[in-house]
């Protein structure tokens, strides 16, 4: 369906825009969360939807939260939320925020399937056991690397965050 | 229906506008998201040509970007934290110790 691409193709572009053009760092992480969700419906679209779900919990979920929980970490004492409660348009673009994950909500309950026309793909592509068969057979090395760089990059984070470095 | 033109094009768009948010913005944090952006329109052109091109090996690729980017974002900002501790600013215009 042709509608869907371009309106969460529109979100993604002006939340885009947005996210760079925020004075201020959390209306901009507001903005990159918006991006998020949209390209996580798009990945619907696009007959992933496992990769949807990691991009909500993984990049939604947990990235987002550590640079918000940065920015509040590292906000100037004198700067306050009020100051950025009051602008009109952080509030246009909460609604299109809300707009985006009502849509999500709606594509979730209605059936990705009824939505997405499933011709052109071969049967039970984006299937999530095909994607795990893939993912820990012919990846496996990868994974394995993987897993001991997020291991390093955690060991990197608690050691920077050492009281004394 | 969408084609993977289209997909080209959006991918491109929001890289575009990671890249330029990155070289315009003063905020080290806001440089981090825009760095995000830019991952994400990678991981988007990934997904769109795995979709195109019937092959799964594309949507596992994204899975180890994320992997990447998360490493990126715990390590990146634990450095943001000890340099605020030193200079107390976020502004990237104000870490200019090592600047000749």
């Amino acid at each position: 369906m042709d509608l869907y691409f371009w309106v969460f193709a529109a979100i993604a572009v002006l939340a885009g825009l947005f996210t760079i053009a925020a004075k201020d760092a959390l209306p901009s992480a507001m903005g990159l969360l918006t991006v998020f969700i949209a390209l996580a419906s798009l990945y619907l679209h696009l007959h992933a939807p496992l990769l949807a779900i990691f991009q909500v919990a993984i990049y939604a979920g947990a990235i987002l939260i550590l640079i918000v929980f940065v920015v509040m970490l590292l906000m100037a004492p004198g700067e306050r939320l009020t100051a950025i409660q009051a602008n009109v348009s952080y509030r246009g673009f909460g609604a299109l925020l809300g707009l985006c994950l009502i849509g999500l909500v709606a594509v979730g309950t209605k059936g990705v399937s009824d939505i997405v026309s499933m011709k052109g793909v071969p049967e039970g592509f984006g299937n999530p056991s095909i994607f795990g068969d893939l993912f820990f057979r012919d990846f496996l090395l990868h994974f394995e690397v993987v897993s001991v760089l997020l291991l390093v990059a955690l060991i990197g984070g608690i050691y920077l965050c050492k009281k004394k470095l | 229906m969408a084609t993977l033109t289209h997909y080209i094009v959006l991918s491109s768009i929001l890289f575009g506008l990671g890249a330029i948010g990155f070289c315009t913005r003063r905020n080290a944090l806001i440089l981090f998201m825009s760095i995000e952006l830019m991952l994400n329109a990678a991981n988007l052109l990934l997904v769109a040509f795995s979709n195109f091109m019937a092959d799964m090996a594309g949507q596992v690729m994204v899975l180890f970007i994320f992997a990447v980017a998360a490493a990126e974002v715990a390590v990146g900002l634990a450095i943001l934290i000890v340099l605020f501790r030193h200079v107390q600013e976020v502004d990237i215009t104000k870490f200019n110790v090592l600047k000749w």
